[in-house]
């Protein structure tokens, strides 16, 4: 455990003390349950997570800063930064879940690239109800289909995130086949919110009037 | 012996002033006392008119003077030059219909203005705004004078625009220490105001642009959930249906007049006239006349017919509203307030629509023209050290990354992610033994990089020759509190680096800048001067003929002394007024007038509360 550079007590955030509010300027990029402070699991209770924002943004937000000197004005922005990208990784579960496999040393996106073949023709299946969509007038049957589709979208993206959770806790150890399954799930998550960003495009084109 | 209790942190003793830097009008706060002031001219309106007349010789006027010239002189005035802040020719091509003198574009893409033999760019003009409204504001300090400012942009303004306004300022000799979004800071103004937790919509409709940004509200903190807009979408455009409406009826009448800027600008300020009309009233007249040319044309307008005419712009806006709920990923029934910003939000048929879009009455209490200015003067308060109860967490409006192999984008940082924030790539080389990597940074959501705002190229060379796809170069995205972008590359194996400090097209470099700030010391002086002793006698002449128009009337109700008094001071002013060139004693005539005149209003407010009271028992008072 990392103690404070000014006044010795235990560190929760690696970024700021919450006993004294000195800034501290770790030596290496902090990964993000060590910016917030937080035990490293999949599972974040969500309002917790945003006291937690709003408590340290608001010991070493950098507006704080202004007449501090320009290099604690400076650490003010890195920590900040660093706190509100750690921010984006745990308050999405799937952005947690990928951070994880990458730090337990598991497989990129990249090293998993091969998707099943019944998976892949039933994305082409839906960029299929996409396309029609995109071109169909506005009373055709064609529109209505987008919405089935959102909710058989979101139904199997449910599912997979569940099986992500359960796959992750306990934590799986490093280098374990788990973390290989897991990136397989990671991945189809991945085109499934491909699929359901298109298709709320789609719908946002089709409610605008001009 | 007893210690003083400093209130410090209070009143900082360097304070930092906030400006709203609008498209029609510009205005100052400051933070004192608890709350966020208006820095408006005794008994004035707050609001200087974003206008800038440029005399055939002579210095330019800005402000309520300016505009009274648009009348008078048309064709030597510009209006709305923040939409041509940080955009290249082909940008604003539309805009250009009422603008009275040349435009070109230098090889950057910065604009120029030709005016009576000089150029000036848009940063130039906007300084010149800028200028006259850190002056007002100075004057309501008593000789203090701040010369660090927070000024506000639109939300949904790009690099190249906020870049363009912080040179503006610094060419006004100002110290810009944020730049901070319109509507953020309107919600800042509202929180002070309501001291409400909740989540919240601004929907800021200005002159020229259109921005709706959703924040959450918890415990003095700001969050910004997500923002979207429409940098040429405000009630400029609105003005253009009725314009349109006009020219459609006196092309065959005037031929190629219509084309004419001073006409078009002419018949826009009365369009203006009659939609602000239409606000108040079911009907309007829509009148224009130029005397030169013996016209004189009307049509009577209905509010039915003019809302038919602006559904369209306002149906533009709801789409923004959509994509900022989807990008917060709220519904609709999940806001608690909508608070309207903006003198364009004044028109019925805009408020009607976003209250059925949000399914809830918007907030009215806040003056929309001065919500900004407050909450800028709020944050600069914060950022001068006067408080640590209020945080404002701000997003980046565009998303930022670099074109790929075949002219793709690769976003870095999405959009509405919160500021300050980094996130750093891999990339690596795509063939054998190649040395060099060039960078090219863009702004915007489009799929191909050359739909995006380009901000800047660079090179990262110096890369040991190894197969391809075998060098590992992390590039670095860094966006400051200030949403200024820092792009580091670096190479792993041998730590070659390379880094630049975005300079987005459009813009002045940092020579011009000094350059320009050169430039304009030599000659600020009188330029001051003479800026301030015009705005001095158009004030005198408006002072002196209100006196004037109550004199008759008020004369045998003073006393002689008085009487003698005013005349004298009447006198002495409109000599200054029509001949003096010494600022400093048309300034001390002006004041002289201001006090000889307080007892005949003294008077007439007297008058005017004993008519009120006619005819009322005194339980009714």
């Amino acid at each position: 455990m990392a103690e404070c550079s000014k006044c010795g007590e235990r560190l929760a955030s690696v970024l700021v003390c919450d006993a004294c509010d000195a800034l501290q300027d770790p030596a290496s990029p902090p990964g993000p349950f060590e910016a917030f402070g937080l035990p490293v699991a999949f599972a974040v209770d969500e309002s917790v997570l945003k006291k937690r924002l709003l408590a340290l943004s608001r010991k070493m937000h950098p507006d704080f800063f202004g007449l501090a000197g320009t290099a604690e004005h400076e650490l003010a922005e890195r920590n900040t930064a660093e706190l509100n990208s750690a921010h984006k990784i745990l308050a999405d579960a799937f952005r947690r879940a990928d951070h994880l496999v990458r730090a337990l040393g598991g497989p990129s996106e990249q090293d998993e690239r091969q998707m099943p073949q019944p998976f892949l023709m039933e994305v082409l299946e839906w960029n299929e109800t996409l396309e029609d969509a995109r071109e169909a007038a506005p009373e055709s049957p064609k529109r209505a289909a987008l919405d089935s589709l959102e909710t058989t979208l979101q139904t199997e993206r449910e599912e997979a995130m569940d099986r992500i959770a359960a796959l992750l806790d306990p934590l799986p150890d490093t280098g374990s086949p788990t973390l290989t399954e897991l990136r397989k799930e990671l991945n189809a998550v991945r085109y499934l919110d491909r699929t359901l960003s298109t298709l709320r495009e789609i719908q946002l084109e089709q409610a605008s009037s001009t | 012996m007893a210690f003083l209790e400093l209130n410090v942190l209070n009143n900082p003793q360097d304070p930092i002033i906030g400006i709203d830097l609008g498209t029609t009008n510009s205005l100052a706060a400051i933070f004192r006392d608890g709350r966020p002031h208006i820095l408006r001219p005794h008994q004035q309106d707050s609001r200087i008119p974003s206008v800038i007349h440029f005399p055939k010789s002579g210095n330019p006027i800005v402000g309520r003077a300016a505009r009274e010239h648009a009348y008078s002189h048309p064709g030597t005035n510009l209006f709305s030059v923040k939409r041509f802040m940080g955009r290249g020719l082909a940008d604003v091509k539309g805009d250009l219909a009422e603008v009275p003198f040349p435009v070109s574009e230098t090889e950057h893409g910065l604009l120029q203005f030709d005016i009576h033999g000089k150029t000036y760019t848009p940063q130039e003009l906007s300084a010149l705004i800028l200028m006259r409204v850190h002056d007002v504001a100075c004057q309501q300090l008593d000789g203090i004078m701040p010369q660090r400012v927070v000024i506000t942009v639109p939300a949904y303004f790009d690099d190249a625009q906020r870049q363009a306004t912080r040179d503006a300022a610094k060419l006004a000799g100002l110290d810009v220490v944020r730049i901070i979004n319109e509507p953020t800071a309107a919600s800042l103004a509202y929180g002070l105001d309501q001291k409400k937790d909740g989540t919240v919509a601004v929907y800021d409709l200005g002159g020229g642009t259109f921005d709706v940004s959703i924040l959450s509200i918890e415990e003095g903190v700001f969050r910004v959930l997500a923002t979207s807009g429409d940098t040429h979408l405000g009630g400029d455009d609105l003005d253009r249906t009725l314009v349109e409406v006009a020219l459609e009826e006196l092309r065959p009448q005037v031929g190629e007049l219509a084309e004419d800027p001073a006409f078009q600008q002419g018949l826009r300020l009365a369009a203006e006239k009659c939609k602000i009309e239409l606000s108040r009233a079911p009907e309007a007249d829509f009148h224009f006349v130029v005397p030169e040319r013996n016209l004189t044309w009307h049509k009577h307008v209905s509010r039915e017919e003019f809302e038919a005419l602006v559904a369209p712009l306002i149906e533009r806006t709801l789409d923004a509203c959509r994509r900022a709920m989807a990008d917060a990923g709220l519904h609709n029934d999940a806001i608690d307030e909508i608070v309207l910003v903006g003198g364009s939000t004044r028109v019925p048929a805009v408020q009607r629509r976003v209250e059925e879009f949000f399914g809830k009455k918007p907030h009215t209490e806040l003056n929309p023209d001065e919500v900004v200015a407050m909450g800028a003067a709020v944050q600069g308060h914060i950022l001068a050290g006067g408080t640590r109860d209020i945080l404002l967490m701000d997003v980046t409006p565009l998303s930022l990354g670099l074109e790929t192999m075949g002219g793709a984008t690769a976003k870095i940082i999405l959009r509405n992610s919160p500021i300050p924030c980094q996130q750093t790539e891999g990339f690596t080389t795509y063939a054998d033994n190649q040395t060099g990597v060039d960078f090219h940074i863009v702004q915007g959501e489009r799929e191909l990089a050359a739909d995006c705002r380009s901000l800047g190229k660079m090179k990262l060379s110096g890369i040991p020759p190894m197969p391809a796809g075998m060098a590992r170069v992390m590039v670095r995205f860094q966006l400051d509190a200030n949403g200024v972008l820092i792009v580091t590359a670096k190479e792993e194996s041998t730590g070659t680096q390379a880094s630049i400090e975005v300079q987005p097209m459009h813009g002045l470099t940092d020579d011009q800048v000094e350059e320009m700030l050169q430039a304009s010391f030599d000659h600020a002086r009188e330029d001051f001067d003479a800026s301030l002793l015009a705005n001095l006698k158009t004030e005198i002449g408006t002072m002196v003929r209100a006196t004037a128009a109550h004199m008759d009337d008020a004369r045998d109700r003073l006393d002689p002394e008085t009487v003698a008094d005013l005349d004298e001071a009447i006198a002495a002013a409109q000599r200054a007024a029509d001949g003096e060139t010494d600022v400093k004693v048309v300034q001390r005539a002006r004041d002289e007038l201001e006090r000889a005149t307080l007892p005949l209003a003294a008077l007439l407010m007297d008058g005017v509360a004993k008519q009120a009271l006619t005819g009322k028992s005194l339980d009714e008072v």
